[in-house]
C-alpha cells in the first residue's frame, strides 16, 4: 500500500503549495503577446508577417526575440537585425518554442531571490539543452518539447526563493554544512516543494498536461502517467546538469548512477536503446558547454 | 612557439585520443595540446597536423608513436591535493558510507590502495584527509594507505616523502601548516606522522601473480596509468582491480579518464566535477 500512502502525501503537498500560492497579487505572468503568438502557431495556416506584426506589438518581446537570436546558443552566420529575419532563421518549428523561452525570461525579470535570476537560468536552458541532447541519442520524437521542459521544468523554484526569501535563505545556508537535494530541503522547511508550487503556477498559466507533469513530476519520474519518457528525460538532464556545475552556483551536492536510477530505464525506447552512448565523455562535452550557456545567459541578461 | 591547430583537426585529434586512451580534452584545453605536440612535430618532421595524424593512425593503435604522444602529454607530473572534486566525494560522501557499512559489521579496518603512486603524493593526500578524520568518523579505526608503482626511482622519492614548493601548490594552507616542515631551499619535508600511514611496494599492474594478492580495498585509485595499456590489457588491469574491490568500495580513474569500453560490470557513479566506479 506504499503508492497510496505516496499519493496522500503528495496531495497534502499540493495542497500546502496551493495555500502559499493563494494571496500572492504580484504572480508573475505570462507576456500575452506570447499566449497570442502561440495560438496563432497552431493554425493549420500560418503567416510569418502576422506573427511579426503580432510581435512588434511588444517592444520589450522584439528586442529580446532579436537578442537571443543572435546569442551563441543560435549563432546565425550574419547577426540578423530584422524579425521577420529572426523568424525565418529559426523556421516555424522553432518558433514556438522560442517564444515561450522569451516569454518566460519576461515574466521572471526582476524576481532576483536567494537564487538569483542569472543562475536559475543557467540551470535552466543547460537542463532544456542537455534534455534535447538526451531526446535525439535516445529517439525521442519531439526534441522541442524536451527541450521546453528542460527550461520549464524548475519554474517552482523562483516562486520559493523569491517570495518566502527568509525561509529559502535558512535552508541554502543549512545545505552548506549537511549536502543534500534541494527538493529534500524544501519539504522540511516548507511542506511542500518547487514541484508542486511549480505546478500551481503552470495551471494558473494554462500549460499543457504534458509540460504541468514535467514540473510536478521531474525529480519521480515513476509517478508520471501522460509522458513518462518526456518527464525521464528531463529528470536525467537534470541530474547531469548538476553534476557539471550547471546547479545554481553548486548548492546541491547530488550523486547518482545511471544503472540504478528508474529514468535512465524509462528513457529508452523500443528499438532506440542507449545501449552505445558513451557517458562519460558526454559529460566532458558538457563541460564544455557549460562556458557557453553562461555566456549565452550573459547575453540574455546584459543590458538589465 | 606552439603548433597551431585548427579547430577540426583539434577535435579530430582529440577524438583520436579519447578512443584509443580515454583521455578528454575540453575545448579550453585547447592550447595545452597545442604546445604539446610542437615537439612531436619537430621530431617527426611532420610537415602538418594532418600528416601527424597519418603518423598516428600507422599501426592501428599501436603505433610508436602514439606511446610517444602519450609520454608527451602526461608528464604532467602529479601532486598533493590534485583532484579536488574527487576528495571532496571520498571524503564527505564515500567515506562515511563505507565506514557505516562497515561499522555495522564490527570490522574497523580501512584500506585504500594508489596504484601508479609515482612519488607518493596521492598516497599522502588521502593519508592526510584521513588523519582529519582520526578523532571523529575513523576513530579507533586501523588505516592501511598502499602506494605501488612499478618504478623504483619514483618509489625511493615517495618513501622519503621531501617535496619541493611546485608539489605543493594546491595544498590547502590548512595541510600544509599541519602536515609539512619547511625548510631552506623550499623544501617540504612530510611529518612522520603522515609517512608512518602509507607502505609503498613496487608492482607491475600487468602482473597477475602478484595482482591478485593486492586483496580487500575499500578504495583504489589508479589516475593516468591505464593510458599506457592497450584496451586488452587494460581490461585485464581493470578486471584485477574490480576483484580487489570491495563490494562497497569505490574505484577512481584519472579526472578525464574513462572506462567506457573497457569494462562493463562497473557502475558509473556520478558526482560535482567528476565520477568515480563502483560494484
Amino acid at each position: 500500500m506504499k503508492g497510496g500512502v505516496e499519493r496522500v502525501e503528495s496531495t497534502a503537498r499540493t495542497e500546502r503549495a496551493i495555500s502559499l500560492i493563494k494571496g500572492m497579487t504580484d504572480l508573475p505572468t505570462i507576456p500575452a503577446v506570447a499566449t497570442r503568438v502561440l495560438s496563432l502557431l497552431d493554425q493549420p495556416e500560418v503567416d510569418i508577417d502576422e506573427i511579426a506584426d503580432l510581435i512588434l506589438t511588444d517592444q520589450v518581446m522584439a528586442a529580446r526575440v532579436l537578442k537571443i537570436v543572435n546569442s551563441p546558443l543560435y549563432r546565425p552566420s550574419q547577426p540578423i537585425t530584422s524579425l521577420k529575419g529572426a523568424l525565418i532563421y529559426l523556421g516555424l518549428r522553432h518558433i514556438r518554442e522560442f517564444i515561450l523561452t522569451c516569454a518566460f525570461i519576461q515574466s521572471f525579470e526582476g524576481k532576483d531571490g536567494v537564487l538569483g535570476v542569472k543562475p536559475f537560468w543557467e540551470h535552466s536552458f543547460g537542463v532544456g539543452i542537455v534534455a534535447r541532447i538526451i531526446a535525439r541519442k535516445a529517439g525521442y520524437r519531439d526534441t522541442e518539447k524536451a527541450y521546453i521542459g528542460g527550461i520549464i521544468h524548475d519554474i517552482g523554484e523562483v516562486f520559493l526563493s523569491y517570495y518566502f526569501r527568509e525561509e529559502f535563505q535558512r535552508l541554502v545556508d543549512r545545505m552548506k554544512e549537511h549536502p543534500h537535494l534541494l527538493v529534500e530541503a524544501e519539504l522540511e522547511e516548507f511542506g511542500t516543494t518547487h514541484c508542486e508550487i511549480g505546478l500551481c503556477m503552470a495551471r494558473e498559466w494554462n500549460f499543457p498536461d504534458d509540460y504541468c507533469e514535467v514540473i510536478s513530476c521531474h525529480h519521480t519520474p515513476l509517478q508520471a502517467t501522460n509522458d513518462p519518457r518526456l518527464v525521464a528525460i528531463v529528470n536525467l538532464a537534470d541530474l547531469f546538469c548538476t553534476v557539471r556545475r550547471l546547479d545554481y552556483g553548486g548548492k546541491e551536492w547530488v550523486r547518482f548512477s545511471l544503472a540504478e536510477e528508474p529514468a535512465w530505464e524509462m528513457v529508452q525506447g523500443e528499438g532506440a536503446g542507449l545501449g552505445d552512448f558513451d557517458v562519460e565523455r558526454f559529460c566532458y562535452e558538457l563541460d564544455d558547454q557549460v562556458e557557453e550557456i553562461r555566456e549565452l545567459v550573459q547575453n540574455i541578461f546584459k543590458d538589465r | 612557439m606552439s603548433a597551431k591547430i585548427s579547430d577540426k583537426d583539434f577535435e579530430v585529434l582529440r577524438d583520436f585520443i579519447y578512443s584509443h586512451c580515454g583521455i578528454y580534452f575540453h575545448t579550453s584545453k585547447k592550447y595545452f595540446l597545442e604546445s604539446r605536440i610542437t615537439r612531436r612535430l619537430e621530431e617527426t618532421k611532420a610537415a602538418s597536423v594532418t600528416s601527424y595524424l597519418g603518423l598516428l593512425r600507422n599501426g592501428a593503435g599501436k603505433s610508436p608513436e602514439l606511446s610517444k604522444l602519450l609520454d608527451e602529454i602526461t608528464t604532467n607530473e602529479t601532486c598533493f591535493f590534485r583532484s579536488p572534486p574527487q576528495l571532496k566525494a571520498l571524503e564527505t560522501a564515500f567515506l562515511p558510507e563505507i565506514v557505516a557499512a562497515k561499522g555495522k559489521i564490527g570490522f574497523r579496518k580501512l584500506r585504500v590502495w594508489s596504484a601508479g603512486s609515482s612519488s607518493g603524493e596521492e598516497a599522502y593526500t588521502l593519508a592526510m584527509i584521513l588523519l582529519e578524520k582520526r578523532a571523529t568518523l575513523l576513530k579507533d579505526w586501523i588505516i592501511e594507505i598502499v602506494g605501488t608503482d612499478i618504478n623504483e626511482t619514483v618509489l625511493a622519492q615517495a618513501r622519503e616523502g621531501v617535496y619541493n614548493s611546485y608539489a605543493v601548490r594546491n595544498t590547502p594552507e590548512f595541510y600544509l601548516k599541519k602536515y609539512f616542515r619547511e625548510e631552506a631551499g623550499g623544501r617540504y619535508v612530510l611529518s612522520p606522522e603522515v609517512k608512518k600511514l602509507v607502505s609503498f611496494s613496487s608492482l607491475n599492474l600487468y602482473d597477475d601473480a602478484k595482482m591478485v594478492f593486492m586483496k580487500s580495498f575499500d578504495f583504489i585509485l589508479c589516475a593516468n596509468v591505464l593510458i599506457y595499456f592497450d584496451l586488452a590489457s587494460k581490461t585485464k588491469v581493470v578486471q584485477h582491480f574490480y576483484n580487489n574491490l570491495q563490494p562497497y568500495g569505490y574505484f577512481f580513474v584519472g579526472q578525464s579518464e574513462s572506462l567506457h569500453g573497457v569494462n562493463d560490470r562497473f557502475k558509473t557513479v556520478h558526482f560535482p566535477g567528476g565520477f568515480a566506479y563502483k560494484k
